[in-house]
């Protein structure tokens, strides 16, 4: 057996939704003490293992609890029950450019960018030129940000996340930005992600793209695992379920 | 203990954060870094006309500085006064502001509060260097104060930060915070002595009863405007009891702003 690289043992993540969420002093003096909330589990008692080296994928509906999950295994979110172990640098992409200040330069912001992703000055200094030619922005590398084009600032935030070289990576349906080239180029990052026994665990709704990356699939379903095991057979069993649904709901 | 010390390790980060916080802040002025000059001397130009000339106020006569210029008294005082209150509503509202980087990426949260504090102090240190040559110029000796005056700047930037770092978790709760801090702050100026001097409290203490003086020495800003005044204006050691007690909230509200920090960070991405 290998070892594993991502212990999820039980974990389960609540959410408090307000009647009324304006966050002011006044309303909370006016909904006197206890405020009014229902308490919501978007995850729930969910475990998976991911051992070294292989790329799991999590699958499932809108609102399923996908992004939730990659939020509490990237430590934004605490949660609320259970437990989880990662062993090695874990980098995490839920939103690319998130860390990008539009008054700086491109450069400024690789910099930025990469000590909030975890790279020390030197790892940047390094990898800077690398970084530069894989996001093709070098004409505009000394320009403020907020002048690029979408694409470009993509191709930009997601170009230093990659080059950040985790041991885990935890991505959130990032490959459906940029052009097709740029998917290609992202896809072939990945590719060598996985050579270089590297853990990945991402999220897609592109089931092709599930197949063809990951090894293990997760289906989410209304925050529980619905089911878990080597991609096709749960990519299979997932989109035979969507089409039940939808002879389901053209019949009624 | 872990969280220190992940702060340590993440210190690289917190560098970064606080050149995000100055360059981005003069960023497309022609100006630039001066800006942050202009505004004190501003200050000081309308208090000096308000108090000096129309007021008549007259300022304590340096001891054993000799100076006797209502300008570099009221500058003494008032930096230190502006960097506090730039750290403190800067620092409170670092977490709100930065939402969309806290829901995106983990990194220890309290670098935000701390790269307010660094940014703000950087700032600061262009004008004290400035007040530091205006006083040399005009008979005073600060230079072999410096060092002392580091240490209180410090010492003031943790009281700060303290302060700071409590308020942006209440923040996140209520944004009342901010507006009711602003109102705050500026009640707390009129009744620290910045623009005018003690003594006008004493006098007043005297007539009316003790109790006033103790307690408008309750409020540190009061201590830390002293020991200011004490290394800028008099080129003397400040009072034993006002570094300690400087030294005591600086301390007391930093760790307590830390503490509280800690135990609410977990739940800041979901809150905002
Ligand atoms: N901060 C929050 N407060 C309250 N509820 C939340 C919060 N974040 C997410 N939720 C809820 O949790 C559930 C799961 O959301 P999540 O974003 O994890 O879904 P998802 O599987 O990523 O969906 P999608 O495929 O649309 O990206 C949703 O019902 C959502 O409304
Ligand atoms: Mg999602």
């Amino acid at each position: 057996m290998t070892e594993s690289a991502v212990v999820v043992d039980g974990v389960s993540k609540r959410f408090r939704l307000y009647r009324e969420r304006n966050a002011t002093l006044k309303s909370a003096l006016m909904r006197g003490r206890a405020s009014v909330y229902e308490e919501f589990w978007a995850v729930r008692d969910v475990s998976f293992d991911v051992p070294r080296g292989t790329t799991l994928g999590l699958i499932g509906r809108n609102g399923s609890g996908k992004s939730t999950l990659l939020k509490t295994l990237a430590r934004i979110l605490h949660p609320d029950e259970g437990q989880i172990t990662m062993s090695g640098r874990v980098a995490s992409l839920l939103e690319v450019g998130s860390g990008f200040h539009p008054e700086l330069s491109g450069r400024e912001n690789i910099y930025l960018n990469g000590s909030i992703l975890g790279m020390s000055r030197k790892e940047i200094d390094s990898r800077f030129d690398e970084i530069v030619d894989f996001s093709e922005v070098r004409k505009f590398i000394d320009q403020p940000v907020k002048n690029y084009s979408s694409g470009m600032y993509v191709r930009l935030g997601f170009s230093v996340a990659v080059h950040v070289s985790p041991d885990i990576l935890i991505v959130d349906e990032v490959l459906a930005v940029g052009d097709a080239a740029f998917k290609t180029k992202s896809k072939r990052k990945f590719a060598e992600f996985r050579d270089q026994k590297r853990t990945i665990i991402l999220v897609s709704h592109s089931m092709p793209q599930v197949r063809a990356l990951c090894d293990q699939v997760v289906w989410l379903d209304g925050g529980r695992v619905r089911a878990i095991g080597p991609s096709d057979e749960v990519v299979d069993a997932y989109l035979a379920h969507i089409d039940a649904d939808e002879v389901d709901s053209n019949e009624e | 203990m872990s969280y220190a010390r992940d702060l340590l390790r993440t210190r690289e980060l917190l560098g970064n954060l606080v050149q995000r916080e100055i360059k981005g802040k003069y960023r497309r002025t022609v100006l630039g870094q001066l800006w942050s000059l202009l505004n004190p001397l501003a200050t000081m130009l309308v208090y000096t006309v308000v108090f000096s000339f129309i007021f008549q106020a007259r300022p304590r006569v340096g001891d054993p500085s000799g100076l006797d210029i209502y300008p570099l008294w009221l500058m003494s005082g008032l930096l230190a006064w502006s960097f506090f209150t730039r750290a403190v509503t800067g620092g409170l509202s670092s977490i709100v502001s930065n939402a969309g980087l806290i829901k995106k990426v983990y990194f220890p949260r309290m670098h935000l509060p701390f790269a307010v504090t660094l940014s703000t102090g950087f700032n600061w240190l262009f004008e004290l260097g400035v007040l530091i040559a205006a006083i040399w110029l005009f008979g005073g000796f600060p230079i072999p104060w410096i060092p002392l005056l580091l240490v209180f700047m410090v010492l003031l930037g943790l009281l700060a930060t303290g302060i700071a770092m409590l308020l942006a978790i209440v923040n996140v709760h209520f944004r009342d915070t901010q507006h009711f801090t602003a109102i705050v702050i500026s009640m707390w100026f009129y009744l620290t002595p910045v623009i005018y001097p003690i003594s006008l409290v004493e006098t007043a203490a005297a007539q009316r009863g003790d109790w006033i003086l103790t307690v408008y020495r309750l409020n540190p800003m009061e201590r830390f405007i002293a020991v200011f005044r004490n290394l800028l204006y008099d080129n003397t050691w400040p009072a034993l009891d006002d570094s300690l007690v400087c030294f005591a909230w600086a301390i007391g509200a930093f760790l307590l702003g830390y503490v509280v920090f800690v135990n609410n960070e977990k739940r800041l991405a979901e809150l905002l």
